[in-house]
């Protein structure tokens, strides 16, 4: 893949990404630490034929982004923490309606508005169910700057392919740093775009909704002659609403099957020194996504040198999560260690699916960063 | 070369920020590794400001500076020396403007305290008090001697406006020949 060297920080990095990636509408409302994506994608939008609006507020920002995904373009909306508890109602819509969008949280402290301009990682279960009802959330994670941009092309490649929302979970860290990142040419991003499906039959014979059983809806772009309707109630092929017992049952069944049963297909992750790992006493499995697993590999780079065997697991794909690969290393491995800037919020579904209840963790929820030295205490502390 | 850890710090508005972009980017030009970090508090203007800057050679990871790591910290505001003065190692540098912050006699004993009046030199001699924070990358870079000099002007040039270029070519000499001045001291 052919890539290019850029300085720059995540926040700006996600808005190019975007843009590289087709994205040709944003609407927002300015919020710390997440107010740079618009800065940013306000400039680059208009020169690549697209717009931005700032809208009167988070809900609007959200509506205005799903409205431009139904007229068949590639949109965006960025916030924090507090703007996705504003937008987790529209987020629910675009579930239920199936409408592809992408939106990147840069999380600060919480909950409420906690701490604007502090790191923090305490959106990761909101991000797993963000509205009410059944569904399943995309959620992916930088853990680094060119993860910024890759995570952002890649978000919006999966919320055409899935039919629905994708969350980007940055951080405050990852946002504002500063440095340099090697991402893939435009070239590049532009090659891997598949386009929506559409329908392109007798416009008589268009039923959105009525896909095989685990599959994504077929949404054309509004206003070129393929008419269906448009709700959040629970509705039928063509999208109207309906009470009809097995349509309901259907409807809300193919939601969950069209993710659930393709997971393999958005799961990504990183093993990072791991190679060497075979079961044998001492090991230490460290689990960390996000900008936490930037100390935790620095935190490795000094056990390593003190004759600690330590190793990272950093799920990139956070929702669904990467059960089975979990489970392969927990198994394996009696030392587990979670690190997180939240308490417990990834720890628990990590517990889940590997059935232990021994694992160890460090967490912290003051706004500051967990730097490499307090990881390498604590392994020491408890192995 | 080792990794190298600065540490800027004023108040929101003052400008830190830029010195650490500049840094950064003039490290990766040579083919190193550079990041900047900042923080600062929801007070837009007037609350402390903090910003870390590592180079190395090799691949950085964490992208702030570590307590007790750090070998050269400037400081143009009080309540930003006070709150991050202990990130600095023991011996290690740093450059204080003598008008806005006060070391007590413990601290001179601790770290080798430089003092430059950075906001007077880009006020006074520079004649725009914007250029401060090319005045403080001069004396961080002669100082440290970080960064080859001509990569590092050039980045600087790169990254602010033509019509103060000569204003802040000007920033960097003055606040290279106060900083060779402290030195010799």
């Amino acid at each position: 893949m052919k890539t290019r060297e850029v300085i720059s920080t995540g926040n700006d990095l996600a808005a190019l990404a975007a843009v590289d990636a087709g994205c040709k509408f944003f609407g927002g409302y300015p919020i710390t630490p997440s107010s740079e994506v618009m800065h940013t994608i306000s400039d680059l939008l208009p020169q690549r034929g697209g717009y931005a609006i700032q809208m009167e507020d988070e809900i609007a920002g959200i509506c205005a982004t799903i409205g431009a995904a139904m007229s068949g373009v590639r949109a965006l909306t960025a916030t924090s923490g507090p703007g996705v508890s504003l937008k987790a109602e529209n987020l629910g819509l675009a579930q239920m309606a199936e409408v592809p969008m992408v939106l990147v949280n840069v999380m600060r402290g919480g909950p409420s508005t906690g701490l604007p301009t502090r790191v923090s990682q305490g959106d990761i279960r909101q991000a797993r169910n963000p509205s009410h009802g059944d569904y399943r959330s995309i959620t992916l994670c930088a853990g680094n700057l060119a993860e910024c941009y890759t995570e952002v092309v890649r978000a919006f490649n999966i919320a055409d392919r899935f039919m629905q929302p994708v969350i980007v979970l940055t951080d405050e860290t990852l946002g504002h740093m500063h440095g340099k990142a090697i991402i893939p040419t435009q070239e590049e991003v532009e090659k891997g775009v598949v386009p929506r499906k559409t329908f392109d039959g007798n416009p008589e014979e268009y039923r959105p909704y009525g896909v095989g059983e685990d599959e994504p809806a077929v949404l054309n772009p509004m206003f070129k002659g393929y008419r269906y309707h448009f709700t959040g109630l629970h509705h039928d092929a063509k999208g109207f609403p309906t009470e009809e017992i097995e349509t309901c049952r259907k409807l809300i069944q193919r939601l969950e099957d069209k993710v659930m049963n393709y997971a393999e297909e958005i799961e990504y992750n990183e093993e990072f020194m791991l190679d060497d790992f075979n079961g044998e006493e001492g090991e230490v499995l460290i689990i960390a996504y996000g900008s936490v697993s930037l100390a935790a590999k620095e935190a490795i780079r000094h056990l390593r040198k003190d004759g600690v065997k330590a190793g990272l697991f950093r799920p990139i794909t956070l929702w669904p999560s990467p059960a089975k690969r979990i489970r392969h290393f927990t198994d394996m491995v009696k030392n587990v260690l979670c690190v997180e800037l939240n308490i417990r919020q990834y720890t628990e579904e990590v517990e889940r699916v590997s059935g232990r209840l021994d694992l160890e963790g460090l967490y912290k929820v003051n706004g500051r960063p967990i730097s490499p030295f307090e990881i390498v205490e604590k392994v020491k502390e408890v192995f | 070369m080792a990794r190298t850890l600065m540490r800027f710090t004023g108040v929101g508005g003052q400008g830190v920020l830029l010195a650490g972009e500049i840094f950064a980017a003039a490290k990766i030009k040579l083919g190193g590794y550079g990041l900047k970090t900042a923080t600062y508090t929801s007070q837009v203007r007037g609350g402390p400001t903090v910003v870390d800057i590592t180079l190395d050679d090799e691949e950085i990871f964490y992208p702030y500076a570590n307590d007790g790591e750090i070998d050269f910290m400037l400081s143009v505001a009080q309540k930003s020396y006070d709150l991050f003065k202990d990130g600095v190692s023991e011996g290690g540098t740093i450059v204080i403007d003598p008008y806005l912050v006060k070391p007590t006699d413990e601290d001179r004993k601790k770290w080798r305290i430089i003092e430059i009046p950075i906001i007077k030199i880009a006020k006074e001699e520079v004649g725009n008090v914007i250029t401060q924070s090319v005045v403080a990358l001069a004396i961080a870079n002669t100082i440290m001697n970080a960064i080859d000099e001509e990569i590092l002007i050039e980045t600087m040039l790169s990254k602010v406006p033509p019509k103060v270029h000569e204003a802040n070519k000007l920033a960097y000499s003055l606040g290279k020949k106060y900083a060779l001045e402290a030195l010799s001291k």
